[in-house]
């Protein structure tokens, strides 16, 4: 039974640090367990009732593991979170950065009054570790840009074409080249391991199946309670197709509308000048544009349009331009994270002008204060 | 990690010249009390933050100079070739015929928007030859026309381009009885300029370095060129590579976001003052020995009586032994002219340093109430000893000691506004 609380704790920890589990104490680790799963919404209630110490319980873990197993692809989880990546990578999606913030902490009331000079203080040095790692991150940006495009040629695959870091440093240090190689030999074994394990995956549901029907049927409070049902549009084919088709032409006399509208406005801005200050102005005023209608365009591609490819992609220097099909192209991505950006910053500063609001409000209504705001960027 | 230098005006040009002089010289000193491979290092990290290298091996300042008159760039410049350890870049200056007639307006409204591009692509040359760009100095004096008006000007632009990059702008502020009529104008107007578009303001007082030159270095005819020595020094006494916190084999790799992250987090509170210990001509140097807790009481004693210097320091001011009441502390306080902190750092550097004892720096009596000591007080370190001193101490502090010389030039510009 302590084993199985052991490897449920390592199927649902966010943490892939393997040493650092074997120390925390069984009782923590099934408590975090059973956390975990009832904020996944598991539905049995006498996994909860479980006692913490490991005595007995073994049959509603094995439940629980099956559950987790039958829910999404648990060994390949396991195996991309400890990967030895070999290329120079970076993701696109927000994914693994929203999932390492784990729960929210609890509301922790402070033991007095909380000085507000302390609040700026403390951010104030959050914001200066923030630009700090933007720095950074800029200086390992130029570095491996000087990598990839020095070594290009070295590469056997003429795919990549160019080096990673990881690739240079095993050229530099034959020893630190053979302690990669083994960490690779054990990833190979521990994949060699997830085969297996899906060859012979259908005995383990037949034996799972049993192990089910040995059990007392739960309450049928906790039975009926939702979990996570597939939402299934209600509209039918015809529908939708009348809708598509309304869009379309809708398209169409917008597209005409915007063009007759940019002629006009294009024969009207010739006649305004030229000279360094226009061009200024113009190119002010198209960056401009160009952000509110990312923001427009992100805000509406929110509920549809395809998703960002998730997970680490290998960061690969080209001269020609050729991309694979599930290839990303930098520029892509470039206007996409922008788009994304306008949308935040426009709903920072919606935030901002509403705190600016109430702070208005909060001043005036106490006579005979003078508000002075800060001085404003 | 580097820093990039803008030296504006002839007062920034000349001072500028001095602190890449004594960095430099600093760093080839043979008698910095510690190994070759230690020395190594520190030449190393040193060369890294403030000169980028060139084919003939000859270090090339990390720094733009701009004026509005020739004649001190092209002095500057031969200055530093004719060193033959270093040198200003060729094309890394920026200068005009005019001149800014001391007027901060002219400064800022005109000269800077005309020039602004030329001025950004030198910048933006000599931030892409940084392999790991930490930040810039802006060297530029209060009380002229060219180094005030445009600082203020460049350091906005710097602002906006470069909004991640850390902005220390060194202030020289100017003397009580100076010759120009409207410093106290061009004083205010880029102070409150700076102050929001620059990260911290570390300023050095004219008439604070002129008496260190007269008392303790015993110069009889003190010219700009001793007072910006002394300036030199104290600055490279604060940048000059210190161990990081984790260990005491790696140099700090960012002493200027360090430095920031210590003494100015809070948005009001962005001026910064520097006190050092030992200070003297060569002659006396010789003749002296320190001991690091000598040193620290007084660097501790300079901190809270509001002293510049190590001659004269008034020691009837003390912290109030009076309990928690902040009232009554402030009163006794401010009868005594005690000098409340923020925040301070204290470098050390030389012989023994390990031993050094900064409890001193601890007290909580010394800071204010809503940051304790433990936040507020920071001390770095290191074995390598600075230009000849044996020991030396250095505080860069976030205290009032500014207080008093604000409010007599607020004075004295508001008297000549309403007359």
């Amino acid at each position: 039974t302590c084993a199985l609380w052991q490897l449920l704790f390592r199927v649902l920890s966010p943490l892939p640090a393997g040493n650092a589990l074997a120390s925390i104490a069984l009782e923590v680790q099934a408590r975090l367990v059973k956390s975990a799963l009832c904020s996944q919404g598991y539905p049995r209630l006498a996994l909860a009732q479980l006692p913490e110490d490991g005595s007995q319980g073994s049959r509603e873990l094995l439940l629980a593991l099956s559950w987790l197993l039958a829910r999404g692809p648990v060994p390949e989880q396991m195996l991309a979170q400890t990967r030895v990546p070999l290329g120079d990578e970076m993701t696109v999606c927000q994914c693994e950065a929203l999932a390492s913030l784990g729960p929210p902490a609890p509301h922790m009331e402070a033991e007095g009054p909380v000085d507000v000079r302390h609040v700026q203080w403390l951010m104030g040095k959050l914001r200066f570790r923030w630009r700090q790692l933007v720095s950074s991150q800029q200086e390992q940006c130029a570095l491996l840009s000087k990598i990839h495009l020095y070594t290009r040629g070295c590469h056997c695959d003429q795919n990549l074409g160019h080096l990673s870091v990881t690739e240079a440093e095993m050229l530099r240090d034959p020893e630190g080249g053979q302690k990669l190689l083994r960490t690779l030999e054990h990833e190979s074994r521990r994949l060699e391991a997830v085969l297996a394990w899906r060859r012979a995956e259908p005995v383990f549901w037949q034996w799972m199946d049993t192990v089910l029907g040995t059990c007392a049927p739960e309450a049928p409070a906790a039975a009926s309670q939702p979990t996570f049902l597939p939402w299934v549009p209600e509209c039918g084919d015809g529908e939708l197709e009348l809708v598509v088709r309304e869009l379309q032409t809708l398209e169409e006399e917008l597209r005409e509308a915007v063009e007759r509208r940019r002629v006009a406005w294009e024969a009207k801005a010739r006649g305004c000048g030229r000279g360094p200050e226009w061009s200024a102005a113009r190119r002010a005023f198209r960056e401009t544009v160009e952000k509110e209608l990312g923001a427009l365009q992100r805000c509406w591609e929110q509920d549809s349009g395809p998703a960002p490819a998730h997970g680490p992609h290998r960061l690969v220097r080209r001269e020609d331009g050729a991309a694979g099909d599930r290839d990303l192209q930098a520029a892509e991505l470039i206007r996409t994270l922008r788009s994304q950006e306008a949308c935040l910053e426009a709903v920072l500063r919606q935030l901002q002008g509403q705190c600016r609001q109430e702070l208005a409000r909060l001043a005036g209504a106490l006579p005979g204060l003078i508000w002075i705001p800060p001085p404003g960027r | 990690m580097s820093i990039v230098t803008v030296q504006l005006g002839q007062c920034g040009n000349q001072i500028g010249f001095e602190v890449f002089d004594a960095l430099l010289s600093d760093s080839h000193s043979s008698q910095g009390l510690c190994c070759k491979r230690e020395n190594e290092a520190y030449q190393a990290s040193c060369k890294e933050r403030f000169f980028s290298e060139e084919e003939n091996g000859v270090p090339i300042a990390r720094a733009v100079l701009v004026d509005m008159e020739p004649k001190v760039i092209s002095q500057t410049l031969s200055k530093a070739a004719q060193s033959g350890r270093w040198k200003y870049g060729q094309h890394a200056c920026f200068c005009q015929k005019q001149g800014s007639g001391n007027n901060w307006a002219y400064g800022y409204s005109v000269h800077g928007p005309r020039h602004e591009e030329s001025i950004m692509n030198l910048i933006r040359k000599e931030v892409e030859k940084c392999d790991s760009f930490s930040g810039f100095f802006i060297i530029m004096s209060m009380a002229g026309g060219t180094g005030s008006g445009i600082g203020a000007f460049v350091t906005q632009n710097l602002q906006d381009q470069y909004s991640n990059s850390l902005k220390m702008n060194q202030i020289i502020w100017p003397y009580g009885t100076g010759e120009v009529i409207v410093q106290n104008y061009n004083s205010i107007l880029t102070l409150s300029h700076l102050y929001r578009s620059s990260d911290a303001l570390l300023v050095h007082e004219n008439d604070a370095v002129h008496k260190i030159c007269a008392k303790l270095m015993n110069i009889k005819q003190i010219s700009f060129s001793d007072i910006n020595q002394v300036l030199a020094h104290q600055l490279g006494s604060v940048f000059q590579p210190t161990y990081s916190a984790e260990s005491s084999f790696h140099y700090r790799r960012n002493p200027l976001g360090d430095l920031m992250e210590h003494l100015v987090p809070h948005p009001e509170f962005k001026m910064l003052s520097i006190r050092n210990v030992p200070h003297m001509s060569e002659n006396s140097l010789a003749y002296s020995t320190f001991t690091w807790a000598g040193l620290l009481k007084h660097l501790r004693q300079m901190l809270i009586s509001n002293a510049k210097m190590e001659e004269g320091i008034d020691w009837h001011v003390r912290p109030s032994l009076s309990g928690p009441s902040s009232l009554g502390k402030m009163s006794l306080n401010k009868d005594l002219h005690f000098n409340t902190s923020i925040a301070n750092l204290v470098i050390l550097r030389g012989k023994d340093v390990q031993s050094a004892d900064v409890e001193g720096f601890k007290d909580p009596a010394l800071y204010t109430s809503w940051l304790e000591p433990v936040n507020a007080f920071n001390v770095w370190k290191t074995q390598r000893a600075f230009s000849k001193y044996e020991k030396s101490a250095v505080l860069v502090s976030n205290s009032q000691f500014l207080v008093k010389p604000l409010d007599m030039i607020v004075g004295k510009a508001w008297n000549m506004f309403a007359s």
